[in-house]
């Protein structure tokens, strides 16, 4: 008997009960020491070994094979309530937790970049226990009760028919379009997005914006974000969200038209470097009433019958 | 996977519940592991070594199957046989296997 064999015996009977431990030991030697013997005939013997011991396969695998022990960690009784599981805990749960953790973190007085990095790292380490404790409880469940079923699924569980979503990619825009609009506005305040003539980094809008006609604009602009998400939830257009995406469309367009009306759009500090010629501010009041005026009318002309 | 991939699976998927079978057919002789797998593979039922040991202790398990060690040579071997219970479950199977071989005689007939 070589080590080699011995090595591998052992590594088989360590992972079965202790009862059993001898008798599959002295049985699997003896089988395996049979195959080589076998073989030896047309290979030399450590050769022979080494093919015989590849084909008997990893230790583990054959190990589980003698207790009967299921070789996964999450088997197909208990997958589909794993995944919807987990799925559930991603999608509903999370997003709860970020963003109240975020609205937390704003109630306590903290800017947007704190509440930014609050909801990332919440998503990392809330997501990554979520993902870990789910996977530990169903490994657990699956290796000391295996073959258990969570949940008998019947007929009653189908989801209605799903309406055809065809305008779900122009939906899909409009969030993208409001999430990003939502982000320059912040952006150009917080990094300063536009140098004078000095060189200094100074934010585009007027500062004092912040002090009242942002928060509208941003307001209508969120608005408009978490009724584009809730239509893509219901796949068309209801008459709440119609009405809700009318309200969000003027919350943010009004004030927006108002103060390129007034031309206090632009940094004072910025105005001083840069001509900025009456006309834009006419042209940019009827371009910013005309899109509000056209989404206006597009939201009222789905509910038409 | 290629046509000849996907065929020989599904001749392994045939073939898997053979082995009890073949094993509780071979076993009215009492055998040890090594010897059964060269008669089983001698009579072209393929089965790994890895398969078919642990398998021999399931039956046994399930006491369909008895076994004793023999020490008799230099090698001590643990030689199994079928028990009462395993002649029994052998009938059940042997019967069930001719119904499948009658059933797909008619299903596969070329003049259907």
């Amino acid at each position: 008997m070589t080590t080699l064999i011995e090595r591998y015996v052992q590594e088989v009977v360590r992972r079965v009960p202790a009862d059993q431990r001898d008798d599959i030991a002295a049985e699997l030697k003896g089988t395996i020491a049979d195959t080589v013997d076998a073989r030896q005939s047309t290979v030399s013997s450590d050769a022979a070994e080494r093919e015989v011991l590849t084909e008997m396969g990893d230790p583990a695998r054959l190990a589980a094979r003698y207790t009967d022990r299921p070789s996964v960690l999450i088997g197909p009784g208990l997958y589909p309530a794993y995944t919807r599981l987990l799925a559930m805990l991603l999608t509903v749960v999370l997003p709860v937790v970020v963003v109240v953790g975020a609205a937390v973190e704003v109630l306590d007085g903290g800017d947007a970049g704190a509440a930014i990095g609050g909801a990332v790292t919440t998503i990392i380490t809330v997501g990554g226990q979520m993902v870990a404790w789910l996977t530990l409880v169903f490994a657990a469940v699956e290796r000391w009760a295996p073959g258990t079923k969570l949940g008998t699924w019947t007929p009653d569980q189908l989801p209605p028919m799903r309406a055809p979503d065809d305008k779900r990619s122009d939906a899909v825009a409009h969030i993208a379009w409001h999430t990003l609009l939502i982000g320059l506005l912040v952006w150009q305040s917080t990094a300063g997005s536009v140098s004078t003539d000095s060189g200094e980094r100074i934010a585009l809008l007027d500062p004092a914006l912040w002090n009242g006609w942002m928060w509208p604009i941003l307001v209508g602009l969120g608005g408009l974000v978490v009724v584009g998400v809730l239509r893509l939830a219901a796949r068309r257009w209801t008459t709440g969200l119609v009405a809700a995406a009318v309200v969000a469309e003027l919350v943010f367009a009004a004030p927006l038209a108002w103060i390129l009306y007034q031309q206090q759009f632009f940094n004072p500090v910025f105005v001083a470097d840069v001509t900025v010629h009456d006309d834009f501010y006419t042209l940019a009041t009827i371009g910013v009433v005309a899109v509000a005026a056209y989404e206006i009318v597009a939201r009222l002309r789905t509910l038409r019958p | 996977m290629g046509s000849e991939g996907l065929i020989a699976g599904q001749v392994q998927e045939l073939r898997r519940g053979t082995v009890v079978l073949a094993c509780l057919a071979l076993l009215e002789k009492p055998q040890y592991g090594y010897a059964l797998l060269e008669t089983l593979t001698a009579a072209d039922v393929n089965v790994d070594g890895n398969t078919l040991y642990p398998l021999l202790r399931r039956l046994e398990k399930q006491g369909l199957l008895t076994s004793e060690w023999n020490t008799d040579e230099s090698r001590p071997r643990k030689f199994y046989r079928v028990s009462p219970a395993g002649q029994r479950a052998r009938a059940d199977l042997v019967r069930e296997w001719n119904n499948l071989v009658a059933a797909m005689a008619v299903i596969t007939r070329e003049d259907l």
